[in-house]
């Protein structure tokens, strides 16, 4: 019984993606569209783009991009909510700031950067990492604010000084909440990794993306929303898997079952 | 009213030899204002004095609301008081420190940290080595009867084991005065009778000051030297009983004792009438 649900629940994903493709499969082969190849015709064309040397470096310059603008986001983002959260002075200076940027879609002010900038790496690491930055800034803020005020008092009267308390108390009290955050950050960081490249076309997974798209090479552009699909649902996996390893201990114990489940 | 206990001839003296009782805290007329969300001026506590001297192991008993837990942070360094002012040896307390150890009504344990962890963190930041606070951690780990529960989170146990944690994890780094808020109040009554037990074993072994907050009448009688009665809005101190019966007590030896059963009634009623009429007008 618990093993046959505990298969339901590994398989489950499979099945979901299976049934996905399988809706596509039919609803392309009713709508007959040019530009709308079905799965298996898209599903075939992903080898060809792996297989290619060329594409390879694109994609490995797009993940080398997003891989940076995310952590140094994340290095950033977090002392500053946490911060933000402990003190009014920090967050009463970056509240109003953060307000503006934050309903800016980050491609949009791709251009202005590029003008600043150039094209090139820094331009797309840079709007990766104002894309990533700002959820998890709000994450670690509304964290550390959610920290329990008795917690803080147990370290000051054990001799924490006010920057241990912030590292050693608030930090891994509101780790949850920072890597929800983060989990946001790192599908955002993909989003913007496509967008930034599809303004800025020079290199990238985006780059061959829109090439084959003004090719109309269909079946390619098929393929690598695919992979790139495939990509986001890999690195979620990843991070979801270190995520649960370190905040083990705050994660309810049991399953709630709800009437469906 | 008025509780002067008669003192009998089978008065014990304590353990240790007497010292001439210093102050080791003194509370100079304290008040504590809160502003409520309703912008009104909400008095937790009013003009508190009192005095404790090292090695007193002295109860603060009040309805609901009257500002104990107030009261102990302001000596803890949590809050600074509205006016007055309090101190520890002399010098006017103007934050935490390790030689005031808090047990907090709501635990306040760390949850990313063991039962172990949370025991271990103190001596670790006082800088005791790994091994040594190890071992002493364990002793009271299976003191407070948490033995086999070292690798647990504190959302693995019940709200009276954590209790327990919360005391051992205070009492790890040998606070000079103990600050403890209802530190008891999850527990089942054998539980805790039993900590009661150790904790004045502790007590009389180590002779640290200990300020303790209670509802339970019985509790403060059996444990202390003096108890301090509140009452309630705005937070006063009514009467501070002298508790003027032999150590070591003995729990089976206490509840026969006439002299006991004397403060308890007394004390009872007490806590009656400040609960009906609150503060005098
Ligand atoms: N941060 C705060 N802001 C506003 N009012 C507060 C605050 N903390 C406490 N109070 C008020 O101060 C009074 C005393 O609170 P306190 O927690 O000290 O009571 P207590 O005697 O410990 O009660 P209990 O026995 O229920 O724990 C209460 O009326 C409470 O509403
Ligand atoms: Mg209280």
């Amino acid at each position: 019984m618990t093993s046959l649900a505990a298969l339901g629940k590994r398989a489950a994903p499979v099945f979901a993606c299976i049934g996905l493709l399988a809706a596509w499969q039919v609803a392309s082969l009713a709508l007959k569209n040019d530009s709308f190849p079905t799965a298996i015709e898209a599903i075939r064309a992903i080898p060809d783009i792996l297989g290619d040397k060329e594409s390879l470096i694109n994609i490995l310059a797009s993940l080398r991009r997003m891989a940076i603008g995310f952590g140094v986001a994340v290095l950033i983002s977090i002392p500053l909510g946490l911060l933000m959260g402990r003190s009014r002075a920090v967050a009463a200076f970056f509240n109003p700031l953060l307000m503006v940027i934050y309903p800016v879609p980050k491609a949009a002010l791709m251009p202005i950067i590029m003008l600043w900038l150039g094209v090139g790496d820094i331009t797309k690491t840079l709007v990766i990492f104002l894309g990533v930055s700002l959820p998890v800034i709000y994450h670690s803020f509304e964290g550390a604010k959610a920290v329990e005020e008795k917690m803080l008092w147990s370290g000051a009267a054990m001799g924490l000084s006010p920057a241990q308390r912030l590292v050693r108390i608030v930090l891994p009290a509101a780790l949850p909440e920072i890597l929800t955050g983060c989990r946001t950050g790192l599908v955002l960081a993909l989003i913007t990794m496509i967008t930034s490249e599809m303004i800025a076309r020079q290199s990238g997974a985006g780059n061959i993306l829109f090439n084959a798209l003004d090719m109309g090479q269909y079946d390619t552009v098929f393929a690598m929303i695919i992979i790139v699909g495939a990509m986001g649902i890999c690195l979620d996996a990843i991070f979801e898997r270190v995520r649960a390893r370190l905040v083990r201990w705050s994660e309810p114990q049991f399953d709630m079952p709800l009437s469906f489940s | 009213m008025k509780v002067v206990p008669s003192r009998s001839s089978e008065w014990v003296k304590p353990v240790t030899p007497q010292k001439p009782a210093s102050a080791i805290i003194e509370i100079k007329g304290v008040s504590q204002v809160f502003q409520t969300s309703a912008r009104k001026d909400h008095v937790a506590l009013s003009d508190i004095s009192l005095t404790i001297d090292e090695g007193a192991f002295v109860s603060i008993l009040g309805p609901s609301g009257c500002g104990k837990s107030t009261l102990l942070y302001v000596v803890g360094g949590f809050v600074s008081p509205t006016s007055g002012s309090a101190k520890i040896k002399g010098r006017t307390i103007t934050g935490p420190g390790p030689d005031r150890g808090p047990v907090f009504q709501e635990f306040a344990l760390f949850p990313w940290k063991t039962v172990l962890g949370n025991v271990m963190y103190g001596p670790r930041q006082q800088g005791v080595r790994a091994t040594e606070a190890e071992a002493q951690s364990r002793a009271l780990i299976e003191m407070v009867g948490l033995k086999g529960y070292e690798n647990f989170y504190p959302k693995e146990l019940s709200g009276g084991m954590k209790q327990r944690v919360a005391l051992a994890r205070t009492l790890a780094y040998h606070p000079e005065v103990l600050l403890m808020d209802e530190p008891f109040g999850a527990l089942d009554a054998h539980t805790r009778t039993r900590l009661q037990n150790d904790l004045l074993n502790i007590w009389e072994r180590d002779r640290k000051t200990v300020l303790f907050v209670t509802h339970s009448v019985d509790e403060a009688v059996f444990l202390s030297d003096k108890v301090v009665m509140m009452s309630t809005s705005p937070g006063r101190i009514r009467q501070v009983i002298d508790i003027d019966l032999p150590r070591p007590r003995r729990r089976n030896e206490l509840l026969l004792d006439p002299r006991y059963q004397k403060y308890v009634v007394d004390i009872e009623r007490m806590f009656d009438e400040v609960e009906e009429t609150g503060s005098p007008s």
